[in-house]
């Protein structure tokens, strides 16, 4: 085991370190530094979905009720009781990643189809919770006038881009790990997993949950970047689009979602020259990468790479 | 005590009517499911497909180039809308659904995939449609029948009985002709129904067409009691998914009963609890029967499961 910071994972990281060290300079339009904090909150919920799906094998349709849980916890604890930005990410993070564990020990039993339906319910019961319950979350008029944790958009990017990496790298670390090992066992084959003594629905819960956790966190920052929360931030295409970065990315890897979460916060934006067409083009494209590429953009790469060698 | 007596009946009839809808889209994810072991995410986009093309029949085709009168230009547009939804069927069978097949690919990619579709088809007729709703007559929305203390409009009479007609014929295409047999084994077994000499290729084709069409006719039948966008249908979709799963996955009798069941459910929520809780009054159900019946209401046997 060599060091943390050495060989290709270091030089990797430092790589990673200056693209995000420049990004805000190169493209240094205040519209282009908000695609930016976008992207970087992105790149942190398609991490947190490919945990879930792509490493346990989890078909998981309710991340953004995650995402959303994070954004209103925080919000209305900084909005309505004063809290420390800092001190309700935290407790954001906490609710977050209490409710996936809670989900997923109800969603134990399930798999496939199913799990995805009862997430996908979750996700829409969610939604109805934040649109009808008005005393706390104000519903569909929305909370205004929320404030970011950093003064400006540049500092808003090193700071989720910086989590990002972070959360990249703790992430990694637990994926090469046995407990990595461990969750790929469950993905490939549950019962034979639990034939040699590893108990599926503890680590599924535990990927579940931590799943729940990040994306709560990327929650944090979404009503501050944007100012103002409403329901509709949450609802359940947000899942899919999550799910859609990762698939193209190529999920169960580490790098395939960031690619993926980084390319479909591009596409759409670098598409706006077609006006209307744009998004008949991102629904092409979706299904054009899974129809040809189906390992997502990291194993298409790799085979390329071995067609040439 | 009668006047209660009168609104639960009132109540059930609405719900029955709208459970007839969710059944006509349903029922075609639940085709699909059992024939392939697939989600086709796109389904619902069918039905807003079929609404736009009864919407053309209607106030364009049959009144202005063949001249037919209200209720005949209404009764032709179902089955433009029946030709319109088929005819994607085949479209999204060839084009997403045989390729991923031959690739062998899991039950994510397809889902994905349809997604993608989905997206496709929204924003297809946005572009074409433009983003305001479009409203078109059914004669049959004007006329009210009363039976005792009970009122239904005529379209709500009509929706039950092409749901009513349209069951029958699947239920008699399946169980006396031989596609609906071969259509059984395949979704028995396909390996082996692949061996007896089953084109599993056309019966898996046939099975998204029927399932597409059906999708479309419901369009017709929703479109003149909603407001119609390109993104009608979208929001059925997941109700459609809870009501597949509450019947238990792949099985027919069980997506019926759950479809009327959730139609009846909501007809009661909206008199007692008000609209806007209806789809949590509706998901809270679903989880509850996860957690208590996983299977669905019918359990899923493998050899009966179309």
């Amino acid at each position: 085991m060599t060091g943390v910071f050495t060989g290709k994972r270091g030089i990797a990281f430092l790589l990673a370190l200056i693209v995000i060290a420049a990004a805000p300079w190169l493209l240094n339009s205040a519209y282009w530094r908000g695609i930016l904090v976008l992207c970087a909150m992105n790149v942190l919920l398609a991490l947190s979905l490919n945990l879930v799906l792509g490493y346990t094998g989890q078909l998981n349709l309710g991340q953004s009720a995650f995402f959303g849980i994070g954004a209103y916890v925080s919000t209305i604890l900084i909005k309505t009781y004063g809290w420390n930005f800092w001190l309700a990410a935290l407790a954001a993070v906490a609710a977050a990643g209490l409710v996936g564990l809670a989900l997923a020990a109800f969603a134990a039993r399930l798999r496939g189809h199913y799990l995805a339906i009862a997430s996908l319910g979750f996700a829409v019961i969610t939604y109805q919770v934040l649109v009808n319950w008005e005393s706390v979350t104000q519903g569909v008029r929305g909370i205004y006038g929320i404030l970011p944790p950093v003064p400006n958009a540049v500092a808003l990017f090193y700071l989720v881009a910086g989590i990002g990496l972070l959360v990249y790298f703790l992430l990694d670390n637990l994926v090469h790990s046995p407990v990595g090992d461990t969750l790929r066992a469950i993905r490939e084959d549950e019962v034979s997993a639990a034939a040699l003594g590893v108990n599926g629905a503890v680590w599924k819960a535990f990927a579940f949950g931590l799943g729940a956790a990040i994306a709560g966190l990327a929650g944090c920052f979404y009503p501050g970047f944007v100012g103002t929360l409403v329901p509709d931030a949450f609802g359940i295409v947000e899942s899919f689009t999550m799910m859609a970065m990762v698939i193209v990315g190529g999920m169960g890897t580490m790098i395939g979602p960031v690619i993926g979460a980084v390319v479909l916060t591009f596409l759409p934006e670098l598409l706006r020259g077609f006006g209307e067409l744009r998004l008949m083009i991102y629904g092409v494209a979706l299904t054009l990468v899974v129809l040809f590429m189906p390992g997502g953009m990291v194993q298409a790469w790799i085979a390329f790479k071995n067609k040439l060698a | 005590m009668t006047d209660l007596l009168a609104l639960v009946v009132q109540q059930s009839v609405n719900g029955i009517y709208l459970g007839c809808l969710y059944v006509m889209v349903a029922l075609g994810l639940t085709l699909i499911y059992g024939v392939l072991n697939q989600i086709n995410f796109a389904h619902a986009d069918f039905v807003t497909v079929g609404a736009f093309s009864a919407f053309f029949t209607v106030t364009r085709f049959a009144t202005k180039v063949l001249g037919i009168p209200d209720t005949g230009a209404y009764l032709l547009s179902l089955f433009s809308a029946l030709g319109a939804g088929a005819l994607l069927g085949w479209i999204v069978s060839a084009a997403v659904f045989a390729p991923l097949r031959r690739r062998g690919a899991d039950e994510l990619r397809p889902l994905i995939a349809t997604i993608g579709v989905s997206v496709l088809l929204e924003n297809g007729q946005l572009a074409l449609f433009g983003p305001i709703p479009y409203q078109f007559d059914s004669p049959l929305a004007r006329e009210t029948i009363r039976l005792g203390p009970i009122f239904f409009s005529g379209q709500s009479a009509l929706v039950v009985a092409v749901s009513v007609a349209a069951i029958a014929a699947l239920y008699a295409f399946m169980r006396f002709t031989f596609m609906g047999k071969a259509l059984r084994a395949v979704a028995q077994d396909r390996e082996t129904a692949g061996l007896m000499g089953i084109n599993e290729n056309l019966v898996i084709a046939l099975t998204i067409v029927i399932a597409s069409a059906l999708a479309g006719v419901a369009g017709a039948m929703l479109g003149p009691v909603v407001v119609l966008t390109p993104f009608t249908g979208a929001s059925l979709i997941v109700k459609a998914f809870a009501i597949v799963i509450i019947g238990g996955f792949g099985n027919m009798e069980g997506t019926i009963i759950a479809g009327l069941l959730v139609g009846i459910i909501e007809a009661f929520t909206v008199q007692y609890l008000g609209s806007g809780l209806i789809d949590l009054v509706v998901f809270a159900m679903l989880l509850l029967m996860l957690v208590v019946r996983p299977t669905g209401l019918i359990a899923e046997h493998k050899e009966e499961n179309v």
